[in-house]
């Protein structure tokens, strides 16, 4: 009897640990840069197995365009992975739809806190008083990238683009000679929302207000918006159509003074040629440059039937020696990110600066279909239609979605 | 044929037959199915509500935009391509010197993934370093750069000749396999009765190549009506939903924005559009089959 309990327990033993063994996560990435970073990853994972034994961490790395809809399709199809990071603005309709699960318990356990992380990007996660998400990487929309060779050309100081009225002085001085002065885009991409939001927002405006209503006809917005379409003058034509890929292309070959970017576009600029510095975003009437965070939150799916084992992967990937490592854009943790700046872009303390200063996007599970009725008011304002009216018209649309 | 037969015969055809239903037939069902539900990413959970989606479509102000766009690039580029594709191919009908090489370049544009080709005119389109604008410019047709892809006025006209560009290839190489049968015999009596190439072309060729014609024109609507890389790479529907057809307008609703019911409702439109095509193509090959002369 004695020997047989002892085999019984020893196969449990064996089977406990070779069930340990065989915990695998499937981790699910986009790739929106060029930087070299899966092998910088792929080392961080080596290392999260190392420190945990029982754990093997599978990455699967979708090109960006394609991320979103393979997703989609996982999440439909009961093929979701364990663990993947989502875009900010996809965490309203992922949680709403059950498919990413409430991490608010485990982060309170294992101090994984709000404070830890940039304020908005924290905020981005949180949805229906649950949190969706761990922020992972975070980047504002938008420095404004200028070469200085043109605007010490043109007798302009870099200070006046700080301003709405100093940016557009400085953009018709910029304006000549075959060069343009403000790399404005308006194609049906959501770069396009995020630096119109930044205008509305430095201008004390709001795209949905403290009720859900939407705010984008309120005076603030609809100055910006008219704002905006002035200096759509001094921007390079076809403006309904570039984006900020256009923008930059521009900018690298010498014939646009002023470029709209994340800090992401620094290691572009340091492989240039080009004679480059930035200024956080313009100030409105509210006096302070607001930008729109971007971003990605680390999310676990409900289908994960390794939610212990996932929690800990982010747990390690938010991690202030590991964050910094791992990401393309920004660390999310304010520590990380702190060093990884110093390190790695010019400028540290204004890029933290304008990480604390900036605000996120609506909270929405119908983020995406507000976010498409912005466009379609965006490009109308840069056709040069009566913006007031254009935004009454895309408020209606917005406010029947609920 | 025996009754057995008769059986032998469906137990071959079985397999055949549920793997067309599953692979062509379910999806479509499943497609007009949930056209009838209010069913997105975040209300995964169907709940039939009749005609209503499609009546949030059909009185919405993009639907009629969608339309209207996908006659025109519909009807533009075949109309175009077949016109330049029959030219092409009559061109290479004849002699030419280094006719193979000029044949292959010819067959260039067709060989050329779309969404390269979508690529390519973006920079050749582009106001600033566009190709386009560089060589109207040079030529006195312009006097400033042109944003082509983001007037509302020009784009729908810039992504039909893209389109255009690639396509009349294919259209040559069927016209071209049309020109080489026309009945040499018939075209020297005619010659000799004192008709020109014009009347050549009109009396005997067309005539000839009537079948062709209208098999080719069938096809290539069908496989305009469906093209997408194109027009998304290139405006990706816009500007202002000037270019937006029914599969970028399907693709976006659905990937886009997770409205899969909306979607759907799209899609049931493309499907009703593309049956009647598929019945005017059986129509017209089945017209050509009975003109066929018997041995």
């Amino acid at each position: 009897m004695k020997t047989l309990l002892t085999s019984v327990a020893v196969a449990a033993m064996l089977t406990t640990s070779a069930l340990a063994e065989d915990v695998t996560l499937q981790f699910w990435d986009n790739q929106q840069t060029e930087s070299g970073l899966s092998k910088f990853q792929q080392a961080a994972i080596d290392r999260f197995m190392e420190e945990n034994p029982g754990i093997k961490v599978e990455v699967t790395t979708v090109p960006y365009p394609e991320y979103q809809q393979r997703l989609l399709t996982a999440v439909q199809g009961g093929n979701a992975p364990d663990i993947s990071t989502l875009d900010q603005i996809w965490i309203g309709a992922f949680a709403e739809a059950g498919a990413i699960t409430d991490l608010s318990e485990q982060a309170a356990a294992s101090g994984v806190e709000k404070d830890k992380f940039f304020p908005g990007a924290w905020d981005s996660a949180n949805f229906n008083g649950g949190l969706y998400g761990i922020p992972f990487n975070v980047d504002v929309w938008q420095f404004s990238f200028y070469n200085k060779d043109l605007l010490d050309a043109a007798g302009v100081s870099p200070d006046d683009l700080k301003t709405f009225d100093g940016l557009r002085s400085a953009a018709e001085k910029l304006t000549k000679n075959g060069k343009f002065g403000v790399g404005l885009f308006g194609h049906r991409g959501e770069d396009t929302v995020v630096v119109v939001n930044s205008f509305i927002f430095s201008n004390g405006g709001e795209v949905l207000d403290s009720s859900g209503a939407c705010a984008l006809d309120q005076a603030p917005a609809v100055e910006a918006l008219e704002y905006l379409q002035g200096l759509a003058e001094y921007a390079p034509k076809g403006i309904l159509n570039a984006s900020s890929g256009s923008m930059r292309e521009l900018f690298l070959n010498g014939s646009l003074a002023i470029e709209f970017w994340p800090a992401l576009e620094q290691p572009t600029l340091q492989s240039s040629d080009i004679n480059w510095d930035f200024v956080n975003g313009t100030a409105g009437a509210s006096g302070k440059a607001i930008g729109t965070y971007g971003g990605w939150n680390l999310a676990v799916y409900e289908s994960s039937e390794n939610k212990e084992a996932a929690w800990k992967f982010i747990e390690f990937m938010v991690r202030e020696d590991v964050n910094g490592d791992v990401v393309d854009l920004l660390p999310a943790n304010i520590a990380a990110a702190k060093a990884f700046v110093d390190k790695n872009r010019k400028g540290p303390d204004r890029i933290l600066e304008h990480l604390n200063n900036a605000k996120p996007r609506p909270l929405s599970a119908r983020y995406l279909e507000v976010a498409d009725i912005q466009m379609t008011l965006y490009q109308d304002v840069f056709s040069g239609a009566n913006v007031a009216e254009a935004a009454m018209k895309a408020c209606e649309e917005i406010d029947a979605l609920n | 044929m025996t009754v057995k037969d008769r059986w032998l015969l469906w137990v071959f055809l079985a397999p055949t037959l549920l793997l067309m239903g599953l692979m062509l037939f379910y999806p479509m069902v499943g497609t007009v199915i949930d056209s009838f539900h209010d069913t997105s990413f975040i209300n995964p959970q169907p709940r039939f509500v009749g005609w209503a989606v499609y009546e949030k479509i059909w009185t919405s102000r993009q639907f009629p935009e969608v339309v209207w766009n996908s006659v025109v690039w519909t009807l533009g580029v075949v109309l175009l391509q077949n016109i330049l594709g029959f030219f092409a191919a009559m061109l290479l009908n004849q002699k030419l010197p280094m006719q193979g090489v000029t044949r292959a370049l010819v067959l260039l544009p067709f060989v050329l993934p779309g969404v390269v080709t979508a690529i390519l005119w973006r920079f050749m389109y582009d106001p600033q370093l566009g190709l386009i604008n560089s060589l109207l410019i040079s030529a006195g047709i312009l006097d400033e750069s042109a944003a082509w892809l983001a007037s509302s006025n020009t784009a729908m006209a810039a992504v039909i000749f893209v389109a255009v560009w690639k396509g009349f290839p294919f259209s040559m190489l069927i016209y071209l396999a049309a020109l080489q049968n026309v009945d040499k015999s018939q075209l020297e009596a005619a010659t000799i009765d004192g008709a020109g190439a014009w009347r050549r072309l009109i009396d005997v060729t067309l005539p000839s190549i009537r079948e062709v014609i209208l098999v080719n024109i069938v096809l290539t609507l069908i496989l305009t009506f469906n093209y997408f890389d194109i027009v998304w790479v290139l405006t990706r529907g816009g500007p202002q939903n000037a270019t937006h057809i029914f599969p970028t307008k399907i693709f976006e609703t659905g990937f886009g924005q997770f409205r899969f019911g909306e979607a759907a409702v799209y899609g049931v439109f493309s499907i009703l559009i593309l049956a009647m095509l598929v019945a005017l193509y059986v129509i017209v090959q089945q017209g050509a089959r009975n003109r066929r002369p018997t041995a």
